[in-house]
């Protein structure tokens, strides 16, 4: 039957909303399978003569076969690219090693180039450049409640400053804290 | 300095500034500090927040973020001891004190420019004179001699007069002390709490019309852990919940229609009459009745006596044995209605005396329905859960997480813990008084919990220290039967740190004494003084303080001669 492992690409798609490893084998049969209508159909389009039409049917079954094989062939790719950008905006610039040994080269690359594209249109807005991944969702609030759990000394932001020490809460500027809490230096008390 | 419009003196002043709130580490505390916080992070005011135990704690949490701040409010600690003198501060700092323990500190309250105590004055109660007990004029010495200069008179006359003068001026300045001296004692002798902190700052929030029913929950619940802890007297914290009632039923109200029509997964606070037994709807019947203060004392129940007597009630009440052991949500829905109606009918009976009080109670959703004492309890028992992988500011915050209402999980686990915590003060006691180990030094009672007691440790906490005291100076007054017992206080201690040497002493005022206040405060400090013994007073409630151990026999000796 024409088209079967194509539709088997699609379905995996269709399985996690992961990037799951690059499915070569069957990905290569579909574009023999492809080739091989090709043929068969550049060698039947000679045998069509005025009198004898029959080939002319088989011709678009498998013309419409080839379509639909580049079809989803070209799904599979625009999904896991798809999914790529979204691991850009939500991971960052450096995918984790669990999805990178998922990709194939022209993937891998197309990834060094959005990034690059990226990072120079943010580097276009404004005077210094914006950070767009940041706050993708409106913060509910500008400033947020956290708790010192490591020593880190004197913030100051806005001409005001803050002592964090250790074991003490604060309410502060989302801006200004980000960063310590990925550092680990804070911690979002959630209320 | 008082504050009376605290929208207008104290909240306005902050908003908008960047501060830094100290909080005690208690109940109350808790409370303001979260209706407090909640308010500043609306008007998004950037705080720093820092738990402190004690003078100590207080001093260097100040002293490592006062930095640039020019405002500090102190929750639950400080009114009572001199701020100026143990902080320091830089004049343009201002305080602003919200504070339950009574006396304040006279010098606090006569502070114009920096601190500002939040309050109404004309609530406290007698706080003496400016003139009484500051003396200003310390100049007109010199004014009267140039004054007699002017006057031509012989020199000897002139001597003469001076003399006089100087004597008179003696005599009054004699009597003056002595009258400073008098009205100090009267004013300094009984330490007591005051209105609840939570329930001012939610009615500074109320004045905004910034409340609502998370809010005033909490003001509940400080209001409510001063009635368990009984920092007041009854008949304050039944006026107080009719006052609390008053602001629940309008924001109720306030949020449409009727309350029975509104969807069960509304926030919903009732007030309701329940018995005043400790988390029994978390508990089974059984364990509920031996650890709350009212049956326990009333059945005595520490002793094997007491033990049938509870069957007894049991029997009486119609439940079964094996349902009184089971939990109470397992327990058959019949019996489960009707067990208030049937221990409120029997508790004439069995003399135990107000069984029967308003509590209030929380329902969010299906599943989260507390009472007030239920979160009291488990915060006292998180607060007081301090290990050495749980310093006490992680207990401080996980406390404080108990009063959100998605945190589900964190107030199951400290009733859990509180169900532990009562067990043990319960267990206690009944060793304590089995083994006759409360003495009677004739005008005071003292118990000293051994270092050979089981859980010893635990009680080197203030607040379970105090529930074992007040647990033993009930009972012990229940099973004497002498009137006299009824009138003496309860002075209890417990080791604090053996390396250190030190003991934990905390004084409990009589059972027949209307208002719980007490005198311990003062008396410790004059007896360290007449002893000689090293004592540290640094909890903010003065009831409680540390000694060294070797001086505890002869501390107590110098405490029964100070109250003869």
């Amino acid at each position: 039957m024409f088209c079967r492992d194509a539709v088997k690409l699609v379905a995996e798609l269709n399985q996690t909303e992961d990037i799951k490893p690059f499915n070569e084998a069957v990905f290569r049969q579909v574009l023999e399978e492809v080739q091989s209508l090709f043929e068969e159909n550049s060698k039947d389009v000679n045998t069509i003569t005025e009198d004898n039409t029959a080939p002319k049917n088989t011709l678009l079954v498998r013309h419409y076969a080839m379509n639909r094989n580049k079809r989803c062939l070209l799904t599979y790719l625009f999904h896991r690219m798809r999914r790529l950008r979204q691991a850009r905006w939500e991971l960052g610039s450096i995918i984790p090693p669990e999805i990178s040994k998922n990709l194939i080269k022209p993937e891998a690359q197309w990834f060094h180039n959005y990034n690059k594209s990226l990072a120079t249109y943010m580097r276009t807005i404004g005077e210094d450049g914006l950070n767009i991944l940041n706050d993708i969702q409106p913060p509910k609030s500008l400033y947020i409640e956290v708790r010192c759990i490591q020593d880190y000394g004197r913030l100051e932001f806005d001409g005001q400053s803050v002592m964090l020490k250790k074991n003490t809460y604060h309410l502060l500027p989302r801006s200004e804290c980000e960063s310590l809490i990925r550092q680990g230096y804070l911690e979002h008390v959630s209320s | 300095m008082f504050v009376k419009d605290l929208t207008k003196d104290f909240y306005q002043v902050v908003a908008g500034k960047q501060c830094l709130i100290l909080v005690n580490f208690d109940v109350d505390g808790i409370c303001a500090s979260k209706i407090l916080q909640s308010l500043f992070k609306n008007d998004n005011v950037v705080y720093t927040l820092v738990p402190v135990q004690g003078v100590k704690d207080m001093k260097s949490a100040y002293d490592d973020n006062a930095e640039d701040i020019e405002y500090v409010v102190l929750v639950n600690c400080g009114g009572n001891v001199d701020l100026i003198e143990i902080l320091q501060p830089e004049e343009t700092v201002t305080f602003f004190i919200l504070d339950s323990h009574r006396p304040y500190d006279l010098k606090n309250v006569y502070n114009e420019k920096q601190i500002k105590l939040l309050g109404d004055p004309t609530l406290e109660e007698a706080i003496p004179e400016y003139d009484v007990v500051f003396n200003d004029d310390s100049s007109d010495e010199e004014d009267e001699e140039e004054f007699s200069d002017n006057e031509e008179e012989s020199a000897q006359n002139r001597r003469l007069r001076q003399h006089e003068a100087r004597i008179n001026k003696k005599i009054k300045r004699r009597e003056w002390e002595e009258k400073r001296e008098e009205a100090l004692f009267h004013y300094e002798q009984l330490s007591y709490y005051a209105k609840s902190s939570a329930v001012i700052a939610y009615e500074m929030s109320w004045q905004m019309s910034r409340d609502n029913l998370d809010m005033v929950w909490w003001a509940i619940i400080g209001s409510t852990e001063q009635a368990i802890l009984n920092k007041v007297e009854s008949s304050t914290s039944v006026l107080e919940s009719g006052n609390l009632q008053s602001h629940v039923s309008r924001l109720t109200h306030a949020r449409g229609g009727n309350i029975d029509k509104q969807q069960l997964s509304a926030i919903k606070v009732t007030y309701d009459k329940d018995l005043r037994l400790a988390l029994y709807r978390h508990w089974t019947v059984e364990d509920s009745l031996k650890h709350s203060l009212p049956t326990a004392v009333a059945l005595r129940l520490w002793s094997i006596k007491g033990e049938h007597r509870m069957r007894e009630l049991l029997a009486e009440m119609g439940l079964p044995l094996c349902q009184s052991k089971q939990k109470f949500t397992s327990m058959d829905l019949t019996l489960r209605n009707e067990f208030k109606d049937m221990i409120e009918k029997l508790s004439d009976k069995y003399k135990i005396r107000s069984i029967v009080s308003g509590d209030f109670t929380m329902q969010y959703g299906y599943r989260f329905k507390y009472c007030a004492t239920d979160i009291v309890y488990a915060m006292l028992a998180i607060l007081e859960s301090t290990g050495r992988d749980r310093p006490p500011q992680l207990c401080f915050l996980e406390a404080s997480d108990c009063l959100s209402r998605m945190k589900k999980e964190i107030l199951e686990k400290g009733i859990e813990k509180a169900k532990i915590m009562l067990g043990y003060v319960f267990k206690a006691a009944q060793s304590l008084l089995e083994l006759k180990q409360v003495t009677n030094a004739g005008n005071f009672l003292y118990v000293v919990i051994s270092e050979g007691m089981l859980h010893h440790h635990l009680f080197a906490h203030p607040h379970m220290l105090l529930m074992l005291a007040q647990f033993i100076l009930r009972a012990y007054a229940e099973s004497t039967r002498s009137r006299k017992t009824a009138t003496l206080p309860l002075v209890a201690s417990a080791t604090f740190s053996e390396e250190e040497g030190t003991c934990l002493i905390v004084g409990v005022p009589p059972v027949l004494e209307e208002q719980p206040r007490s005198f311990f405060g003062k008396a410790f400090s004059q007896a360290a003084e007449n002893t000689n013994s090293f004592i540290d007073q640094d909890y903010f409630d003065v009831t409680m303080a540390r000694l060294k151990s070797e001086d505890r026999p002869k501390f107590f000796d110098a405490l029964s001669a100070l109250l003869q």
